[in-house]
């Protein structure tokens, strides 16, 4: 096989180019979209013959270069409110922790696959949905672009006036909103949980809950979803590094080249972007996902034996 | 004393009968020859699989079989099930007794049937799987050689041994496999078996080892050994690839 490279960790050799192609494609939506794209690469990783726990831990690893180099472009952009970003970050490590204690208690009834597949097609079908109908509206609308939608009467009032209504209310200069700072502190919490039973970085599910339920700025929420996607990832792939020795240094190498490359890309295009075409597009990626994987459950597989977390 | 003499060319007999046994005996040490080319694979940064090829000679009229494998050992593997309207992981199964790797080579085809005692039938004897329902055993065996030959470990090759007549009433045999991308750096064995009239009559073992050497093995102890060292710089690397590469398109393109 031309230009094939041999991945001690993963115990295979792959094409360098297939990689470095991948870690670009994913790294372009990653800069574009503000997600970490582990819910996309790591079962593209899977279908290049990749283990899957290999995969997933090489993943983070990769998805630390392309957050850095998306949060650097952010950064220049004034698009990360850090304050928002820690506060996301606190409660995602805190779900972190509690999703793998029930991922524990969960295998431990043997029942961990079943939910962990049910919750991905579940919250990639919801989100993607919303997003994908939502941005639809607002685009045949005509609303202003940029700031989170104002309509639907009733509920949002609703929310926001529980929203106004919880203590340690923060004011969020960068986003332009006016916060309890429970809001972030539980949904990072959520986000967390979420994240950990699905084994992804949990930017898919992050930005939405910025955009929706922290009504940030579509181009704030891109950059800070990063900044707390680069530290969560950084945990992860330590963690999986010292308990498991699943990161590939070579595989994640070959990924992060590609995939810095492509976000820097995907930073620049999403300027030119509104931020209701972003949306729309993230949605499709969303929905297309989830519909592979609904295929993936509702159709006999081939062969009734896999091997267990990876080869 | 009479005995003795009195039952001379009976002993004679035996002994020149032993005598022949013996000679055939250390022919027969011989006649079998066996020889695998590399002996040592070595495992590079670019290695993607690699070509091994046997060589070695039998007696005239034999037919030949050739194994390669693995040690054998135990793996753990999901079993998929229906619940509901969703296929997915329903339990554990545990397959004991099946090697890493084997691949059969014959240098005729009709060698390697369903009835044959080498191949895929001499291996379904040896296995046991634990974790699945008694009366799918038959199918989940099947199943999990399908799985082997899907990653390319498990190969049944008839007629991939070519014998030509190298005189002195022998036959040369040789044959190649592939070893593929995924073997696992260990000890492994190559049996090549004369066969006459379907039964094995001889048969010659020789070693073949795999071994990672250079980054890969660099890498692999660094990752085992010195793990949190390890974690660390993949992180460091990642950061600093990430910064760079941000620095580089600082103001490279319109935005």
């Amino acid at each position: 096989m031309f230009l094939s490279l041999y991945l001690p960790i993963s115990g295979n050799a792959i094409n360098i180019l297939l990689l470095f192609g991948l870690g670009g494609a994913v790294g372009f939506l990653s800069g574009l979209f503000g997600v970490g794209g582990g819910f996309l690469m790591t079962p593209l990783l899977i279908m290049a013959g990749i283990p899957s726990t290999v995969a997933a831990a090489s993943d983070s690893n990769q998805i630390v270069a392309a957050s850095t180099s998306g949060t650097f472009a952010h950064y220049r952009l004034g698009n990360v409110d850090f304050k928002m970003g820690l506060l996301l970050l606190i409660g995602g490590v805190v779900g972190g922790t509690l999703g793998v204690q029930l991922i524990k208690i969960l295998r431990a009834t043997g029942s961990a696959d079943f939910v962990i597949k049910v919750t991905y097609v579940i919250m990639l079908g919801v989100i993607g949905s919303y997003m994908f109908i939502e941005s639809l509206q607002s685009l045949r609308k005509k609303v202003p672009v940029d700031r989170p939608v104002e309509e639907a009467p009733s509920k949002p009032s609703v929310y926001a006036r529980l929203v106004q209504a919880l203590p340690w209310q923060m004011r969020f200069e960068k986003s332009g909103v006016t916060l309890s700072a429970l809001m972030p502190l539980v949904l990072g919490t959520f986000v967390g949980v979420l994240a950990a039973i699905m084994g992804v970085g949990g930017g898919f599910i992050m930005v939405p809950v910025m955009v929706y339920m922290l009504r940030m700025p579509m181009h704030v929420v891109v950059g800070t979803s990063l900044f707390q996607i680069l530290f969560t990832c950084i945990n992860v792939t330590i963690m999986q590094a010292v308990t498991n020795h699943t990161v590939d240094l070579v595989l994640a190498i070959i990924l992060l080249l590609g995939s810095t490359l492509g976000a820097q890309f995907g930073a620049r295009i999403s300027r030119h972007l509104k931020g209701d075409q972003l949306k729309i597009l993230l949605a499709s990626i969303v929905l297309i996902v989830m519909v592979q994987m609904l295929v993936g459950l509702v159709w006999p597989p081939h062969l009734l034996l896999g091997f267990k977390g990876g080869h | 004393m009479r005995y003795r003499l009195r039952n001379r060319p009976t002993i004679v007999c035996c002994l020149t009968f032993l005598m022949i046994l013996g000679l055939a005996g250390s022919v027969w040490a011989d006649s079998v020859i066996l020889q695998v080319v590399p002996p040592v694979v070595e495992i590079s940064a670019f290695y993607h699989g690699r070509e091994v090829t046997i060589t070695g000679s039998l007696p005239a009229g034999y037919q030949a079989v050739a194994e390669v494998m693995g040690p054998v050992g135990q793996e753990h593997l999901m079993r998929k099930g229906r619940r509901g309207p969703l296929w997915m992981n329903v339990g554990e199964v545990t397959v004991s007794g099946a090697p890493s790797l084997y691949m059969v080579l014959s240098s005729a085809a009709d060698l390697l049937t369903e009835a044959s005692p080498w191949g895929f039938q001499s291996l379904k004897k040896n296995i046991t799987l634990t974790g699945v329902p008694e009366n799918e055993m038959g199918k989940f065996l099947g199943q999990f050689l399908e799985l082997k030959k899907s990653e390319e470990l498990y190969a049944v090759l008839p007629g991939g041994l070519k014998l030509t007549p190298a005189g002195n009433d022998r036959l040369e045999v040789t044959g190649t496999f592939r070893l593929p991308a995924n073997v696992k750096p260990e000890k492994y064995k190559v049996c090549l078996t004369a066969i006459r009239d379907g039964q094995a009559v001889e048969q010659q073992c020789v070693p073949l080892a795999v071994q990672m050497i250079g980054f890969p093995a660099l890498l692999m102890s660094l990752a085992y050994e010195h793990a949190l060292l390890y974690g660390i710089l993949a992180v460091v690397i990642a950061i600093f690839t990430g910064f760079i590469m941000g620095y580089l398109f600082k103001g490279g393109g319109g935005h």
